[in-house]
């Protein structure tokens, strides 16, 4: 009895160390997605595609992680199991950089043949860096712009803003204040809806503030210039421009395709189009396309969300996995809208022909997109200071005195970063 | 004998080794991380010693959470003993197709709480959702619930009142070993369906209702699918649970969010000893 006992359990544990040995070859790669259902079919054909093109010389092999991305990314990563390339939004960037999780990549890019930082949108690549160094590709860019129902404007008599001519903010409001409480097919209609989003950066910088100097240390946020760009969101909600915040019911979305309210910021890839085609013809509608406003130094700045791919700082054959990161990223620029890359605008036509009527502002979004000077520790002083302790009792109530939270804000955040 | 000890020792050692491994190794490993700024995806863990707790105490969202959770946790309690037993009162009569309406009250208990969260979500919709389309009928117009800060709370406590089945299995169970001749002694004495269950049932019952407390303090403070999957305005849906996992797996303070675990288990425990301690005061154990 005892040998039989003493076997089996030798027979597990040799099972048990083989299992957790890695028989991967070192040219063969993962790549870790959050693509599903048919955006995980084109994902693995660009694979196949670059699979074949490389003729050997290294292989990629798709990981899908639908929900729950990061956390499941997060475990592989802690358990040494990091695929060799993985997705990032660009606020995770510098965390992940700062935590060893991630190589930099600076020395590839910057000597690379086919693509280097140059190519890309200043704003893009530079979501992708720490501390002047790079540690993603960009392969997507989502930058916000305007979106307005042209028929509601013309029925009311309001003018339009154009594709380019760079709007300021003041003007903004103004048109906002001649659309907001007006009647239009039955029904009280308001300016935009804002519950969370666009972002609060979006404001700051309308006044020409900022969050983080570019050093991403020093705190700017108590500026005149933020204060001044707050009192913009303010005012929308204070003149009832907008509507009050608990008493949104559904997605911002649906009030722009409901034409409850005119004007809709939001990013590139939003598919009103499509929606508006697939409407009942009464309750179709022409839409508009403009640039964010631009803040008083004449600057749009129109928040960019951009994806980047990362390599995991465990690759061993740094240069051979660059390559196939390399091939990888620029299959991707054929892929989605926007390429991030300078000089692609019209490929658009190709990928989303939809979009043609939009590519001036798309094009003019891109060359303005940008994203916040991003720290390690983002994610909790976005969620901490910039949301608790600044958007979020605005939404709740805009008769707060906003100065004093976007100066406990600053405060805050200063203490946190050790500014 | 000395080899048939041995061989059942064997034969209960995957359970050992899994136990050891899977709870109480993590355990042990959990209170060295709660010391530590562990961030998951880091390689640079250090000893911080007491930083995390002083962290925690001094935060705003650990109060915060915890203040959600406590109200939801000192309405919902009593009102989910109370629903459970009184329906498990009535399901304990001898009326016509019982069986059918113990099915249909004890399935919610059954079915994965994400899907029940999807079904409130719909529910507690403000424009096509059931309640607010009830309330219309009755000419009120109804609130926008999960949208609106000030009406979280009695959301979430609309839905806990789903999970009222879970608890009537236990009572029914109980219901049945009451002994008949006390109601009929009780008859002849000439009580009512009142008093009855005020001085027979109720006090009979009070060991399934204290053990339905402690699981009901156990599963408020750890509340957690439902809230995650829902949230809710303003930030009043952001459970204790919410806040550990956000600590977690968006912050990436793993080390903290550890912490912050062992504050949960401190708290739970303390209640639980509380109702422990005033057990002799209301549970009839004889």
């Amino acid at each position: 009895m005892k040998k039989y006992m003493t076997t089996i359990l030798v027979l597990l544990v040799t099972i048990l160390l083989v299992a957790c040995q890695s028989s991967k070859p070192s040219n063969e790669f993962t790549i870790a997605t959050w693509a599903a259902g048919t955006e995980l079919a084109e994902f693995n054909e660009i694979v196949n595609e670059v699979n074949e093109a490389a003729d050997g010389k290294y292989v990629i092999k798709t990981l899908s992680i639908p929900s729950d991305y990061y956390i499941k990314l997060s475990t592989q990563i802690a358990g040494r199991k990091a695929p060799e390339f993985f997705w990032l939004t660009q606020e995770l960037i510098a965390k992940y950089a700062d935590l060893g999780a991630i190589a930099d990549i600076t020395e590839y890019l910057s000597s690379g043949e086919n693509l280097t930082q140059d190519d890309y949108y200043d704003g893009v690549i530079k979501s992708a860096s720490l501390n002047n160094k790079y540690y993603g590709l960009p392969w997507i860019a989502n930058p916000f712009i305007v979106y307005y129902n042209k028929t509601m404007f013309d029925a009311l008599g309001v003018s339009a803003p154009t594709a380019t001519d760079d709007w300021t903010w003041s003007e903004f409001i103004d048109i906002s204040r001649q659309l907001a409480g007006k009647t239009y097919r039955d029904k009280s209609v308001y300016a935009t809806v804002i519950e969370g989003n666009p972002n609060i950066e979006t404001f700051i910088w309308s006044g020409g503030g900022d969050i983080l100097a570019a050093d991403g240390k020093t705190v700017i946020l108590d500026s005149d210039a933020t204060k001044q760009g707050v009192r913009n969101l303010v005012t929308l909600f204070r003149e009832n421009l907008i509507p009050r915040y608990n008493t949104i019911s559904y997605a911002r979305n649906v009030y722009f395709e409901r034409q409850e309210v005119a004007m809709y910021m939001g990013g590139i890839q939003d598919d009103f189009e499509r929606k508006i085609a697939l409407m009942d013809e009464a309750d179709q509608f022409e839409l508009g396309y403009a640039p964010i406003p631009a803040d008083p130094n004449g600057q749009s700045n129109p928040f960019d969300w951009t994806a980047s791919t990362v390599m995991s700082s465990s690759v061993k054959d740094k240069d051979l996995a660059y390559e196939a990161l390399e091939a990888l990223t620029l299959a991707f620029f054929t892929w989605k809208i926007a390429p991030p890359i300078k000089g692609t605008v019209d490929d658009i036509l190709i990928i989303a022909p939809e979009k043609a009527a939009a590519l001036d502002t798309i094009q003019h979004a891109l060359n303005h997109a940008r994203s916040a000077n991003y720290t390690e520790v983002w994610t909790e002083v976005s969620d901490l200071y910039l949301w608790r302790g600044l958007y979020l009792p605005i939404l709740q109530n805009p008769e707060v005195d906003y100065i004093d939270l976007i100066d406990k804000a600053a405060s805050g955040m200063r203490s946190k970063i050790g500014d | 004998m000395r080899n048939k000890h041995k061989a059942g020792l064997y034969f209960v050692l995957p359970w050992v080794i899994g136990f050891l491994i899977f709870t109480i190794v993590p355990m042990i490993a959990a209170v060295f991380i709660g010391f530590t700024d562990w961030s998951i995806v880091g390689s640079n863990t250090k000893w911080v010693g007491f930083d995390n707790y002083i962290e925690i105490f001094n935060a705003e969202q650990f109060w915060h959470s915890l203040w959600i959770t406590f109200r939801f946790a000192i309405i919902s309690i009593p009102l989910v003993v109370f629903t459970s037993f009184t329906i498990s009162v009535m399901l304990s009569k001898n009326i016509r197709a019982v069986g059918i309406y113990r099915i249909i009250y004890y399935m919610p208990a059954i079915v994965s709480g994400v899907a029940v969260s999807i079904v409130f979500r719909w529910i507690l919709d403000p424009n096509n959702g059931l309640i607010n389309l009830v309330l219309s009928y009755v000419g009120i117009d109804g609130p926008n619930w999960l949208f609106d800060p000030e009406w979280v709370l009695p959301s979430y406590l609309i839905m806990s009142l789903w999970g009222a089945g879970g608890g009537i299995l236990t009572y029914l169970s109980a219901l049945k070993d009451v002994p008949i001749s006390l109601y009929e002694s009780a008859e002849i004495d000439g009580a009512n369906s009142f008093h009855k269950t005020r001085y027979i049932t109720l006090p009979l019952m009070t060991p399934i209702i204290f053990y339905n407390l402690i699981i009901g303090i156990i599963s408020a403070f750890r509340k957690f699918t439902d809230a995650y999957v829902l949230g809710g305005a303003g930030g009043e849906g952001e459970f204790y649970m919410v806040y550990l996992y956000q600590q977690a797996f968006t912050h990436y303070k793993m080390g903290y969010a550890t912490a912050l675990a062992w504050i949960l288990f401190l708290i739970i425990m303390f209640f639980t000893v509380i109702v422990n301690i005033s057990r002799k005061y209301w549970v009839h154990t004889g």
